[in-house]
């Protein structure tokens, strides 16, 4: 396993020769041996398409490479870490919320319509994701920065999870998800509950949900 | 992480009932005074049992307390004096407080993140700007953005995560730009395609000691550690006669080498 938590906004990931770590650029707080951090241009991996498309999906987070060997301690603007295992699954999750990745892991853009339409646009819209998000497929371990603590909720079928949009920070499995709108009339005369809309998970899979409603 | 009392709701505390020189939670440390004095930055105290006097330092008879434990005088205004018995509660701005103790040691620290000391410690201007250091024996507490990690050296640092650091004599600047060598690197450097890593720089530590980071790069505010005395020689004092390599110019990309005269040798 590449990163373990040192406390609950701080990480640490061991580098060895050979294996290359993606991470935001400037959260490197401290670092023992012989590393070097290497601007990405492309922003993550793929070719020169997969760079011209995060930068049209907005998905283009500033990345760099960590090679070499060594330990490195990684955090962020103070913003609580979560580490998530992958084991062959996908990650749905806002580049921008991406501290470090391992490169053993395929990075993708999926655009939000393709998850339920134009609904899906709309739910992007309204959890801050835009109308595109990153995945990251494969095994191996992400670090993703929230606001407040993450937990995790398990998704079971038949057993639907409702999410406020705000507090939203990941999912991974086979996992559909959409908007359900609960609008009425208190909404349109402005004495609406404030939870008007909610995302709902269904499927198999984990939601991880960060303790606070504001955005990174 | 923290731990919820089932039924009782929060905590309630008494005079008799917080802890003693210990942190009654993450961001609020308490101290108890009796009959001693405690230092402590302006405006940290955010509630006392007891009865105490807070008095700014360097006026009348605190005036041989500047003298033993403040070597600066020229910053003493921004330091009260706490006096009395009872228990004062020290916190700032919600970040995290600790409390750390010194044997016989020394540690330098930024100087924003000091919040108080015993006065059994003396406080000094570090020779690095923006540092002070505390030597002696005694307690003192430091705030600090995310919990503070202890670090062995050989270690580099990010300049914004660090909080001080205890018996390293070696604090020194490492430059990291190895990507901007070699042919493609320069065509990086030339056309700043890519940008910089922005881990350019690091503060670099070895020998024996530890070294105090924080969880993130957000830095507190700075206080002001005072003036150094105009004179060649005093890092930051002013009174450096600039030689020609150090002409200020333009302020450099980070990652840049240098200008191209001094890269050419001219």
């Amino acid at each position: 396993m590449a990163f373990t938590e040192i406390n609950s906004k701080m990480i640490q990931a061991t580098v060895m020769p050979g294996q290359r770590l993606y991470s935001q650029r400037g959260a490197m707080l401290a670092y023992k041996g012989e590393v070097s951090f290497t601007p990405n241009i492309q922003g993550g991996q793929g070719g020169v398409m997969s760079m011209l498309g995060r930068r049209v999906a907005n998905e283009a987070t500033p990345l760099m490479s960590v090679e070499g060997s060594g330990t490195v301690m990684f955090g962020h603007g103070g913003h609580h870490i979560q580490i998530i295992e992958l084991t062959g699954d996908t990650l749905y999750v806002e580049a921008d919320r991406l501290l470090a990745f391992e490169g053993t892991l395929q990075q993708g853009t999926m655009f939000m319509g393709s998850q339920g339409g134009v609904m899906g646009m709309v739910r992007g819209q309204v959890t801050g994701q835009g109308l595109f998000t990153t995945t990251l497929q494969g095994r191996g371990a992400v670090a993703v920065m929230a606001h407040g603590g993450v937990f995790e909720i398990p998704i079971t079928p038949g057993r639907p999870v409702h999410v406020d949009p705000q507090a939203y920070v990941a999912h991974h499995g086979d996992v559909r998800n959409k908007l359900s709108a609960a609008l009425g009339w208190r909404d349109m005369v402005g004495r609406g509950s404030g939870e008007a809309f909610q995302l709902e998970l269904s499927g198999s899979g984990a939601v991880f949900v960060q303790a606070s409603e504001e955005k990174l | 992480m923290t731990t919820y009392p089932g039924a009782g709701g929060p905590t309630v505390y008494d005079p008799m009932t917080l802890p003693v020189d210990d942190n009654v939670n993450k961001y609020t440390f308490c101290v108890e005074l009796k009959g001693s004095q405690w230092f402590l930055q302006k405006g940290k105290m955010i509630a006392y049992y007891g009865s105490m006097e807070f008095n700014g330092v360097g006026h009348g008879r605190l005036d041989r307390l500047v003298r033993t434990s403040f070597h600066s005088p020229l910053h003493a205004s921004d330091w009260v004096v706490a006096e009395g018995s009872g228990k004062m509660l020290l916190a700032d701005r919600a970040f995290d407080v600790n409390s750390y103790d010194l044997e016989d040691g020394n540690l330098t620290i930024r100087s924003g993140n000091l919040l108080a000391f015993q006065p059994s410690l003396a406080l000094k201007q570090s020779i690095v700007p923006g540092f002070l250091t505390l030597i002696g024996t005694g307690k003192f507490v430091a705030a600090s953005n995310g919990p503070v990690v202890f670090m062995e050296p050989p270690i580099r640092v990010d300049p914004q995560a660090l909080v001080g650091w205890a018996d390293c004599p070696s604090p020194c600047h490492h430059y990291d730009h190895g990507y901007m060598t070699g042919l493609l690197g320069g065509l990086r450097a030339m056309t700043g395609i890519g940008g910089a890593s922005g881990e350019e720089h690091q503060f670099e530590f070895v020998g024996a000691g530890t070294v105090l980071l924080q969880s993130s790069e957000t830095l507190m505010a700075e206080q002001a550690t005072g003036v150094v005395p105009h004179e060649p020689g005093v890092p930051g004092g002013g009174g450096v006669p600039t030689g020609p390599s150090q002409q200020a110019g333009a302020p450099r990309l980070p990652g840049q080498l240098g200008d191209l005269q001094r890269r050419f040798g001219l």
